[in-house]
């Protein structure tokens, strides 16, 4: 039953100080009845007004703004750092992140049996690399210069692509979001070539030997692509940080373009790209509990 | 700096009196809790919710809050210590699905995973349901349905006597319903979406509330697959990715979905917060014919939020406001034009801006929206202050989740028959509405007494 006697008793003022809890009447379940026992609450945060508040808190009106994010999308901004474009190899250095790879070793329990579907027969795969096939003679055509040079960029997994969804790929101010991002890919990577060795597809031009790379195929398993997976994971965390941003779509549909052009490249089945989105999405709740203070932080950088 | 206005404190629920539901002494404006014949059910598709938040624990059904973020057929993040989900006590949803074969067959599979002796989660697969990550849905679960609560000291760890107990006079536009989160990722991905409308449907929801958009390719900026360019859709020619065949289709099944569902339950749908002609996808399905309800944002002085769009919505509903400068309009904070100096023309809209917010509930302590106001990490477990229960929300979600509240309790008190269908409970919300000022006709707000708006940061009398 609602209990609506506290409504009756109290109520929530918006103040430029912040949420201002005002009595109305005497409440004895409240506090004991004193005042000194509210002061307690806060410490020195604590004010009393004269019309009854008893706390004044939550002053930092920057944590509290509305949450607008769809009209706010590039808010924060102008920040006062610059910081250099991300994206050459140089930029993707960070410490090795012991800690989260010691936390997610902890948890392995949780994500080295995950519900992934089996890869697909040898026949099936073959069947598959005659889409590559048709692929490799479109690359080769003139207008797909573009894609030529996006799947060149991509190799090495640079920032851009996932930072400019946001509108953040020339602004500072948001380290922790840049760096969360390259622990996720340091971990995925990672966890992908557990998975990988686990059933060790062959790579399609092994398969299908008429198929000429654009890209050297990397000297482990075909399935998963794990720069499908690592992109989606990257995309499935930014949407648990700042769900409501526009940005937050357009990644995944960034990652797809990331993970489709390895198929492009020649370099993976689509039957890779399906399950390295299948492996992100559900590894999300393990990094979500591994990169929790990472995400906290970046999330910081939004709010 | 949040631009809270220095001119008057804001009663942190002055949008249920604004919608009749409160009084301005914070009590039930001519309705009882016990005059509510049966709870309504509002399914609530977004993000997740932090479930024992003291003012939601009672209003959230945690037997059915459903995550299909990280689980491709939903796993049920209320239940970890379960071993069977049971029976839910779900309806029939085949006759819904009749002529949509995707849908069909999704359905299906949806139904056996839904069986009573079906376990909670999936294996090892977790549901994404961290309270951390849940500000959101947190604070679009409190708009609807949060009860005032009293949590102990010792609960929320905030210093205080032991015995007491600290009171959180806060309340959602219907104090007695219950809430089905529904929690969903932000992939363009239509698969999540039906199965998150007919999970919906399954738990028989007396309102849908759907407080953020649908990235639907073709739906989302329909103009531009009008636009013929060089032979082709500007759209089509434009897409990151191409589209296959199979999921073309089942993006369209969701749009006869949603709207099929809307005829036998009200959709009420966010209406977007850039000025979007018509609203955003799936908003702009609204139309006289259906029960999708698209709702604008409308701020405490009763002019339509600048951001929120105009044309196609059906109701309005309040919210908070944002600044504007440019060619459409020109509506600046007055308490901070000192700040802007340059470039204000002398005719402008400032006096239509509103500093009041939406208040809501937000995640408890690390996470949400709110983070601790002292130079110092949130505590681990529990609070340093009570302000972490709360925070301040707006856009259309907000005024979404609010009208979603009012037709729940519209439902709760029999005002809105059992067996109406979703065009009768939308009817019943537009027999609530008054145009919101003679010269907006269009902007119609709901009221449970039918009466007029009342401004709650009225306009201040022109100096002599």
């Amino acid at each position: 039953m609602t209990d609506f006697s506290i409504m009756e008793q109290y109520e929530f003022h918006v103040t430029t100080q912040g949420l201002e809890l005002v009595e109305r009447a005497e409440d004895p379940q409240s506090s004991g009845g004193g005042t000194g026992a509210l002061a307690a609450l806060g410490g020195a945060m604590v004010a009393r007004s004269a019309k009854g508040a008893l706390t004044t808190l939550n002053r930092n009106r920057n944590r509290s703004r509305n949450r607008n994010r769809n009209r706010n999308r590039n808010r924060n901004r102008n920040r006062n750092r610059n910081r250099a474009e991300f994206g050459t190899q140089d930029d993707l250095g960070i410490q090795e992140p012991w800690e989260e790879r010691a936390k997610l070793y902890e948890l392995r329990a949780e994500w080295m049996d995950l519900p992934m579907p089996l890869p697909p027969s040898l026949p099936e795969l073959r069947e598959q690399a005659v889409d590559l096939l048709k692929k490799q003679v479109l690359l080769a055509r003139p207008q797909f210069a573009m894609r030529r040079e996006e799947i060149l960029n991509e190799a090495d997994l640079e920032l851009s692509r996932y930072l400019r969804p946001y509108g953040i790929e020339t602004h500072g101010g948001y380290e922790a979001t840049i760096h969360l991002m390259l622990v996720v890919l340091a971990l995925t990577d990672e966890i992908g070539l557990y998975y990988k060795a686990r059933w060790n597809v062959p790579r399609p031009n092994q398969i299908e030997p008429r198929l000429r790379p654009f890209l050297a195929a990397p000297a482990h398993a075909s399935y998963h692509s794990n720069h499908a997976f690592q992109s989606f994971a990257i995309a499935f965390v930014m949407s648990r940080i700042v769900p409501e941003h526009p940005g937050s779509t357009q990644l995944f549909l960034s990652a797809r373009r990331i993970a489709e052009n390895r198929e492009w490249a020649g370099v993976h089945y689509a039957c890779d790209t399906e399950a390295g989105h299948m492996l992100a999405r559900m590894i999300l709740p393990v990094l979500e509990k591994v990169l929790e203070k990472n995400m906290l932080a970046a999330q910081a950088e939004w709010f | 700096m949040r631009p809270y206005s220095i001119k008057r404190k804001q009663d942190a629920l002055w949008h249920l009196i604004a919608l009749g539901t409160l009084t301005k002494a914070h009590r039930p404006d001519g309705w009882s809790p016990d005059d509510i014949c049966k709870p309504a059910r509002v399914a609530m598709i977004d993000t997740s919710v932090a479930m024992d938040h003291p003012n939601l624990s009672a209003a959230i059904r945690r037997d059915l809050a459903f995550d299909l973020f990280s689980t491709r057929l939903g796993a049920f993040p209320g239940l970890p210590e379960q071993k069977e989900i049971g029976d839910l006590g779900l309806g029939d949803a085949q006759a819904l699905v009749a002529g949509l074969p995707g849908c069909k067959a999704l359905l299906c599979e949806l139904m056996a995973r839904l069986a009573p002796d079906q376990p909670p989660q999936m294996g090892t697969l977790q549901p994404a349901a961290s309270p951390v990550f849940s500000g959101h849905g947190t604070a679009i679960a409190g708009l609807i349905g949060a009860r005032p609560a009293r949590v102990p000291y010792s609960q929320a760890h905030i210093d205080g006597p032991a015995d007491g107990q600290l009171p959180l006079p806060y309340c959602g536009a219907d104090p007695t319903c219950e809430i089905v989160p529904i929690s969903t990722n932000f992939d363009a991905d239509p698969e999540q979406m039906i199965l998150a409308f007919l999970y919906a449907e399954l738990v028989r929801a007396d309102v849908i509330v759907l407080p953020r958009g649908i990235e639907d390719p073709f739906r989302t900026a329909p103009q531009l697959h009008a636009i013929d360019f060089l032979g082709q859709p500007l759209g089509e020619l434009t897409a990151p990715c191409p589209i296959p065949e199979a999921q073309r289709e089942l993006w369209s099944e969701l749009a006869e979905l949603i709207l099929k569902i809307s005829h036998r339950r009200p959709v009420i749908c966010a209406a977007g917060n850039a000025h979007e002609e018509f609203g955003i996808y799936p908003a702009n399905l609204a139309s006289e014919d259906n029960g999708v309800i698209s709702v604008g944002a409308l701020n405490a002085k009763g002019w339509p939020s600048s951001y929120s769009p105009e044309e196609g919505l059906t109701v309005w509903a309040p919210s908070n406001d944002s600044e504007q400068f440019d060619s459409g309009e020109v509506r600046l904070n007055p308490e901070r034009l000192a700040e802007i100096r340059y470039g204000v023309p002398p005719v402008n809209d400032n006096h239509k801006y509103s500093a009041f917010g939406i208040i809501s509930t937000d995640v408890p302590g690390p996470g949400g929206y709110v983070a601790t106001p002292f130079d110092m990490p949130e505590r681990e477990e529990g609070l340093w202050e009570y302000g972490s229960y709360f925070c301040d929300f707006g856009g259309t979600s907000a005024a979404c989740a609010i009208v979603a509240g009012f037709m729940a309790l519209g439902r709760g008190l029999g005002q809105i028959p059992a067996d109406a269908d979703g065009i009768a409970a939308k009817a019943w919300l537009l027999s609530k509405c008054q145009p919101v000022r003679p010269e907006l006709p269009n902007v119609m707000v709901p009221h449970l007494h039918a009466m007029p708006f009342e401004p709650s940061d009225p306009d201040e009398p022109d100096e002599p």
